[in-house]
């Protein structure tokens, strides 16, 4: 019988824990579960059969840990383990049903760990196709904490069978799981992904979880399944004791199955008599109906922006249309920069940041990869991808970890012919441009026309309305002033008539004109009035957040003015600062005053060339910074602070040249990089902006980076010095390994290396040409290589 | 008769730790001499902001244990361990504490942050954490030691992976006897790296005979460069346990 057919009018009842039953019969710690599949076929099926007997309607088969991972010093295969299990599970099964099991992989994934999204994936997808094959009815993805591993499970589930894919999280006390993801964050970004049930399971008891479960059925739209545990763990002798009896257990069950629960199941602790004692305590009652409002919604992994429910502002800012710094920082690779800029609109009040990094002679493809990775690990805010080219957009929706709003569709059969696949396939949002082939309309009745046309096309695609996001384009004033309103009098008869939410990048309509500020504040105040939901603008520019702010309060959407005033009662920083003596630059480093610096070199480059204040600034104080360092008057806090405060003034050098259109200050290309499966990075990181402070220009690979990528960039940008930093006795085997690779590759790249567990012979023993025993050795190495 | 060690070792709450500043310092690299005001008003802030986001989580179990020749074996389990360094600092040993602590993936999420928006606070909050998961793992030794003292024994120092000849490739070994990524999120990677990476595993032998043992530089891996030792001083990793 069909999954839907079966929790039509039927609650669904799932088998309780394998891992306890096993250990009942003599599984001892540390040993693997799975290997029972192959040496004791017969206990299995014996607590299957207890499983059926005691009444469940779906059984779990016992593969939590066959994957390669786990598997990896054991005899046996994935695919044996599967094959092997799934046999058991249909043979005890007979009528009822079979999930294949699948539970977390064991490892982190990037940036914590060293997991990579499509890894994570690769390992899921072995084991979907050897359950698939043996004929499991069910894939059931469980007790997973990190979002971001559950949804490589989906997709390769999806994409490599056709079974309902049925998915739980696991979460603690805090109501969020432990890589920080919220209850309504999974909902959103599960039911985007097409799971076909979603659910909470083991970690806590069925008492615990009430609270996360609540919160998952005021939004879920699909059935809701729940496994705890059976109660709290204790650890007792050797043993692990859960608290709670089956009674007891069941009581809470019959709680959450009048909430709205349909499917139960236990985890830990669970066994035979829980799951009868659950199927008696539900006779008598029927499954709810599931009969939730529709919201649009974006989320980062750990958190949900619902459009609608007030003003949402999606920051701008990282456009390269016009912008020549950001123009330049995408040809050199410099994601730092567009973290920089993330992080202002995030601090000045952006819910959703546009990254649009389209820049014809760069790989988008690849850019947009590394940023949306680098975001997604540094900053909570939801993304929206922003590019013209499918290819960028689904490659970046498809590694984002949770729900994207992807940036553009329009009225064109085109358009949309590329984008509704990739935007249905992972749940994203997608932002609809009131134009088509006939061009931008004058209008509101046509673009509210393209509006239905695009609505209506994506329901064919199976995206429901609350996933289109209307932006109804704004004309310039200066250009076509009759139909500025109309823009604006679409937004009202578009929302009237579907629950879509709409956007609009207003900037635009004040171009040619003096005073832009002013007309763009004036128009963002109206589209407000006009029920726009969330800006597309510049959350650094104070005049349009100051709009928002008080359409906030007046739309009765800020209460009680809180966030207004708290806001414009904050005392403005201490002028204190200000006060102080009169500094030069050398004395501000030393004494590593940030803002102080940037300031003073603004005032200096007035009139002095950038070269002498590098040379007769700069690096004099650095090189007073770095022997007091020696001499131990003061310390590492003390030395990184002046590093920073060099790079400001740096910065805001670069700015300059840039504006300029003159040359950068390059002393010297260097590859920085920890190596492959090492994770410090602080040192490295320490490196990085000493040696940037004397002028040499670093290309920094990151953290775990593989030998390939740093043989291939130093071929490619033809680097001469390669720096190496591992922390670890087991890393120092992959830094070993790298320097053979570019002695062999490019041979006439030198590295130096630096690392806690390396000294000088160390070194020497894995070919290093140099070894640098802190930050400020690495500098001097650097200073004889390039011979400055 | 046996006598039972039972108590409840998975901790999913929130326990004080009590921070010592001068950890902190020692760390940065400040020996006796005087924190500057910036330096400290930073540590105050992060040793303040580590307290709302790190979380303390524990997980440790009790085994007899048997010891052969060359090899220590816990009943009930699969797990065993070789080696002479851990043979001696356990030989008097009738049961042995395996523990994990971890203070979770937030506080690794934040030091990631400030390296990018600032590097000084990085470094400081990346202190902090480590004095954090120092004090959170004397504070398991502690319980741990306690309660063995009140069944009548003693215990041995903290033992870890990475001193003396036992190698850290034991990691996911003692990660799956005590189903430490259930428990508390804690994984190891294949270069047996902990993650989240402010979290510790360690042995802790308990027994009638047991006498109190340093553990010190000599057993550490890193004695050859390390900077505390070059100094005479330590990293803090050396401990007496009174009995």
């Amino acid at each position: 019988m069909g999954i839907q057919k079966l929790l039509k009018d039927n609650f669904l009842i799932f088998d309780g824990a394998m891992g306890t039953m096993l250990q009942r019969e003599g599984l001892k710690a540390g040993e693997l579960p799975e290997a029972y599949n192959i040496n004791f076929p017969e206990v299995v099926y014996n607590i299957h059969r207890k499983y059926i007997e005691a009444g469940a309607d779906i059984i779990t088969t016992n593969t939590f840990g066959a994957n390669r991972f786990k598997l990896k010093d054991s005899p046996y295969t994935v695919e044996g383990v599967v094959k092997a299990a799934v046999n058991i599970a249909k043979k005890a099964a007979e009528d009822k049903l079979v999930a294949l099991d699948i539970g977390a992989t064991g490892k982190l994934m990037q940036p914590y760990g060293t997991l990579s999204f499509n890894d994570a994936y690769d390992v899921f997808k072995e084991q979907v196709i050897a359950g698939k094959a043996a004929g499991a009815d069910v894939i059931l993805i469980e007790t997973i904490s990190d979002i971001y591993e559950a949804r490589a499970a989906i997709l390769a589930a999806k994409e490599n069978s056709d079974l309902p894919v049925f998915c739980t999280l696991t979460f603690q006390e805090n109501k969020r799981t432990l890589m920080g993801t919220d209850a309504t964050t999974m909902v959103q970004v599960f039911e985007g992904l097409g799971v076909d049930v979603l659910g909470v399971n083991c970690s806590l008891g069925p008492k615990q979880i009430q609270p996360i479960v609540d919160e998952i059925l005021k939004i879920a739209v699909i059935p809701v399944m729940i496994q705890p545990n059976a109660g709290l763990p204790k650890l007792i002798d050797g043993e692990t004791i859960y608290d709670l009896t089956a009674p007891e257990f069941a009581k809470e069950v019959n709680i959450m199955a009048e909430k709205g629960v349909s499917i139960f199941g236990g985890c830990c602790g669970t066994d035979p008599n829980f799951i009868r004692t659950v199927k008696e305590n539900l006779k008598g009652l029927k499954p709810k109906k599931i009969e939730n409002k529709r919201l649009t919604a974006a989320c980062s992994s750990k958190k949900t922006v619902i459009l609608g429910e007030s003003v949402k502002i999606i920051g701008e800012r990282i456009n390269p249309t016009g912008k020549k710094k950001l123009k330049e920082a995408l040809r050199n690779n410099d994601i730092d920069y567009i973290i920089s800029e993330a992080i202002v609109q995030k601090e000045t009040g952006s819910d959703i940041l546009d990254i649009n990094l389209g820049l014809p002679e760069i790989d988008e493809k690849e850019m947009m990869r590394k940023v949306v990775i680098e975001l997604q690990s540094l900053i909570d805010l939801p993304l929206q991808i922003d590019s013209v080219k499918a290819d960028v957009i689904e490659e970046a929706v498809r590694i984002y970890n949770g729900k994207a709003i992807i940036n553009s569709v329009n009225g064109k059969t085109s358009s949309m012919e590329k984008i509704f696949p990739i935007a249905k396939k992972y749940g994203a949002c997608v932002i609809g441009l009131t134009l088509d082939e006939e061009g931008l309309p004058k209008t509101a009745e046509k673009r509210l026309k393209i509006a239905s046309k695009i609505i209506e096309t994506a329901k064919t695609y199976g995206i429901p309305e609350e996933n289109i996001i209307i932006d109804c384009l704004v004309l310039t004033a200066s250009a076509a002033q009759e139909s500025v309103m109309e823009t604006l009098k679409a937004i009202p008869m578009i929302k009237s008539k579907y629950n879509v939410k709409t956007v609009l990048g207003a900037s635009n309509v004040s171009f040619g004109l003096p005073n832009r500020k002013i007309i763009n504040a004036t128009y963002l105040a109206l589209a407000l009035g006009y029920g726009l939901d969330a800006p597309i603008t510049d959350s650094t520019s104070e005049i349009l957040m100051d709009t928002i702010r008080s359409f906030k309060i007046l739309a009765n959407q800020d209460k009680e003015c809180k966030e207004f005033i708290e806001f414009y009662s904050k005392t403005p920083k201490n002028d204190e600062k200000k006060n102080r003596i009169e500094k030069d630059l050398k004395q501000i480093i030393i004494d590593g005053m940030k803002e102080e610096a940037q300031t003073k070199t603004k005032e200096l480059l007035e009139n002095t060339e950038s070269m002498e204040i590098v040379d007769s600034y700069l690096i004099p104080a650095l090189d007073i910074v770095g022997e007091r360092y020696e001499r131990e008057e003061i310390f590492l806090p003390q030395l990184i602070r002046s590093a920073e405060t060099v790079k400001g003034a740096f910065d805001v050098i670069k700015d300059k040249l840039i504006i300029d259109g003159k040359d950068k200050i390059s002393k010297g290309r260097i590859i920085l990089a920890t190596v492959k499966g090492d994770i410090h990075d602080i040192g490295k990181n320490i490196v990085k902006i000493l040696l940037e402070n004397y002028g040499f220009e670093v290309i920094d690979l990151g953290k775990d980076v593989p030998i390939e990528d740093i043989v291939n960039t130093a071929k490619k940008e033809d680097i001469r010095l390669v720096g190496l930093s591992a922390l670890m006795t087991t890393t120092v085997k992959a830094m070993e390994e790298t320097i053979r690779e570019l002695k062999k590759q490019h041979p006439d790249c030198f590295v130096m290396v630096g690392g806690a567990v390396l000294n000088k012979e160390y070194a020497e023993m894995i070919g290093a040409h140099y070894y640098g025993k802190d930050a400020r050795e690495s500098v001097n190495i650097a200073k004889k290589f390039f011979k400055v | 008769m046996r006598k039972h060690l039972d108590y409840n070792i998975i901790n999913k709450n929130y326990i004080k730790l009590v921070i010592n500043k001068n950890e902190i310092l020692r760390y940065l690299g400040y020996r006796k001499n005087k924190v500057d005001d910036i330096t400290e008003e930073i540590i105050n802030e992060c040793i303040e902001e580590m307290f709302e986001i790190a979380r303390t989580n524990f997980v440790y179990n009790i085994y007899d244990i048997e010891i052969e020749e060359d090899s220590i074996n816990f009943r009930n389990s699969s797990f065993k361990i070789k080696g002479k360094d851990i043979y001696k600092h356990l030989q008097n040993s009738e049961k042995c504490a395996i523990m994990a602590v971890t203070l979770g993936s937030e506080v690794d999420e934040r030091i990631m942050y400030y390296s990018k928006v600032d590097l000084t606070k990085s470094v400081i909050f990346d202190a902090c954490a480590t004095t954090g998961i120092e004090a959170l793992c004397d504070r398991v030794e502690s319980i741990i030691k306690k309660h063995a003292i009140q069944d009548g024994y003693n215990t041995t120092s903290r033992y870890s992976p990475g001193y003396g000849d036992l190698s850290i490739k034991i990691q996911p070994n003692i990660l799956n006897i005590l189903d430490a990524q259930k428990h508390i999120g804690l994984t190891v990677t294949d270069s047996y790296i902990l993650i989240p990476r402010k979290s510790v595993t360690a042995l802790i032998g308990i027994g009638k005979d047991v006498k109190d043992k340093k553990v010190g530089c000599m057993d550490c891996r890193l004695n050859q460069n390390c900077l505390f030792a070059k100094e005479g001083d330590s990293c803090g990793n050396t401990k007496i346990i009174k009995g």
